[in-house]
């Protein structure tokens, strides 16, 4: 190292300790300023890629929804009387309502597609084999909640679209065996689309469904780090791959000098 | 090796050796999450985000305040909800478009329930599944012929059913031609005029077809000669149309709100119809 050692002065060391203390303080009493370096600095498979990506693309999607959601909701009414007018206050009337509106509208399907990618990304690279089966279970759960909130935002603008869509949508999942009539009555609030619905379908939309989903992302993405990610099964560097059947090591190959990927960087 | 792992088997030992290897290599031949895999999870979430603003101006600026205007997206919004009249499809978001379509496939009300239920809660129970039905270390996918086979049938079906979901034929307000061609071919008494106008008015073709009018959807039965069936007159379909609970159909809207007039002319006008070239 030919890095120059200086020393620092004392008002310079001073200096520091004060700037550092508000971090050392939280560090001391939760140990969170460690779990974001280790989160941060953690080790990942040197031959990952843009296929990685899809899972934060996935979660920067469902963000967009959280906020644009947020801010959609100090608008919007969930009356039967009033919803239809709110929209059109929304979309017509307010600062960039319409922009709002419309990144919620289009970021739902841009979320969809992305967990449908991400998982195909998972079940391509066989991402899903042990150690990780559980979190292709919380995977599963997050899109179809993700299919719920798209079911029941779908009601929300009270337009002829949303409303007639959402009668036929709920009474198909009536005929469910035993468990449909219930089913349509939890929904309905009663056994026909009425003055509840709206409010019952906005207070799933936006409460229950989003708040288990971020319980879920929270942790999915804590078994990711947990776990670690995958290389792809094709890379000739693939972390712990062996031959399938043999003894659990990679055979030797050139160019595979344990270290020598890392030390080249 | 502590004792009980003696006792597991082959497979057990090799998947927990190659996850301890995988986490070796990954300590000693990975890269750091910060900057490396960062920079491309950043790069990426802000293309995510510019494509979601960019579809939201795509769609607010082709399309007009109007309804009928829809621009490159679709409508801004569609007309206000209306209980009483429904005059197009009742369309789902694109993503429920391949179990919308699947239900063209069933007819209620023998199949239905596999379209509805079935075939839904048996995708459901295979995806959860997965990782317990292909339990081997094999992740190259081409030695997974089984694996890439439900991978490409399954795209594949995804793919055809939400784009057959999404080109499907959509119920047109019929005009008074086709209503008269309809009357000639079906042999329907004049007395069945106003109630054919409804019928075809308060949206029962979005879902019901009737002399090759209208669209199938949601399981929905023809109804051409649906009066020759046997047991069904007038009361028993102003009853049905009024409340389909009753009957056990829980899929049809309740048309209550048609009013007790407009019903008996729905009724009357199903009773009448036997079928093409039907007795009338």
């Amino acid at each position: 190292m030919a890095v120059p050692v200086r020393t620092k002065t004392r008002r310079r060391q001073q200096l520091e300790q004060a700037m550092l203390y508000p971090l050392d303080w939280v560090e001391e009493r939760s140990g969170l300023v460690g779990g974001i370096k280790y989160f941060l600095f953690r080790k990942v498979p040197g031959d990952i890629s843009w296929g990685h990506t899809l899972g934060s693309a996935s979660l920067t999607a469902f963000l967009v929804q959280a906020i644009t959601g947020a801010i959609l909701a100090m608008y919007y009414k969930p009356d039967p009387a009033t919803a239809y007018e709110s929209i059109e206050r929304i979309t017509n009337d307010l600062t960039l309502g319409w922009l709002v509106r419309g990144m919620h509208r289009w970021g739902a399907s841009v979320f969809i597609i992305l967990m449908f990618f991400h998982m195909a990304r998972v079940f391509l690279y066989g991402a899903y084999k042990y150690p990780r089966e559980l979190n292709w279970i919380i995977g599963a759960l997050i899109l179809i909640l993700g299919m719920f909130e798209g079911f029941t935002g779908y009601l929300l603008p009270w337009d002829q679209t949303a409303y007639w869509a959402t009668i036929v949508g709920v009474n198909l999942q009536g005929t469910g065996p035993v468990v449909g009539p219930f089913l349509i009555n939890v929904l309905n609030g009663g056994a026909e689309i009425g003055v509840d619905t709206l409010s019952r379908f906005y207070a799933i939309h936006m409460l229950l469904l989003p708040g288990a989903i971020f319980a879920l992302i929270g942790l999915h993405l804590w078994l990711v780090i947990r776990l670690g990610v995958t290389s792809p099964p094709w890379s000739p560097d693939a972390a712990g791959a062996g031959e399938p059947d043999g003894d659990g090591r990679r055979p030797a190959r050139s160019g595979l000098v344990r270290g020598s990927r890392g030390a080249s960087e | 090796m502590s004792t009980t792992q003696r006792h597991k088997n082959r497979r057990v030992v090799e998947r927990e050796t190659a996850y301890r290897q995988y986490k070796t290599d990954v300590q000693s031949r990975g890269k750091p999450f910060y900057p490396w895999a960062m920079f491309h999870d950043t790069v990426m979430s802000l293309v995510v985000v510019s494509v979601i603003i960019a579809l939201a101006c795509i769609w607010y600026f082709t399309s007009g305040q109007d309804p009928e205007d829809v621009g490159w997206l679709g409508p801004r919004y569609a007309e206000a909800a209306d209980p009483g009249t429904i005059n197009f499809v009742p369309r789902p978001d694109w993503y429920f478009y391949f179990l919308f379509y699947l239900l063209r496939i069933f007819k209620w009300p023998d199949s239905v329930i596999l379209g509805t239920v079935g075939i839904p809660t048996i995708l459901m129970m295979l995806l959860f599944a997965l990782p317990f039905l292909d339990v081997r270390r094999e992740r190259r996918l081409i030695r997974r012929p089984v694996a890439a086979t439900a991978l490409l049938l399954t795209a594949v079906s995804m793919g055809v059913l939400t784009y057959k979901g999404a080109t499907a034929e959509e119920a047109t307000a019929a005009n008074q031609e086709t209503l008269d061609a309809v009357m000639k071919d079906n042999n329907l008494p004049d007395s069945t005029k106003e109630g054919l106008t409804l019928f075809f008015q308060s949206g029962c073709t979005s879902c019901h077809t009737y002399s090759g009018q209208g669209s199938a959807n949601a399981g929905a039965p023809d109804l051409t000669d649906i009066g020759s069936q046997e047991g069904k007159d007038a009361a028993y379909f102003k009853r049905y149309v009024a409340n389909p609970r009753e009957f056990g159909n829980n899929v049809m809207p309740v048309f209550a709100g048609l009013g007790d007039e407009n019903l008996q002319k729905l009724a009357d006008f199903l009773e009448a119809s036997k079928g093409e070239g039907g007795a009338g």
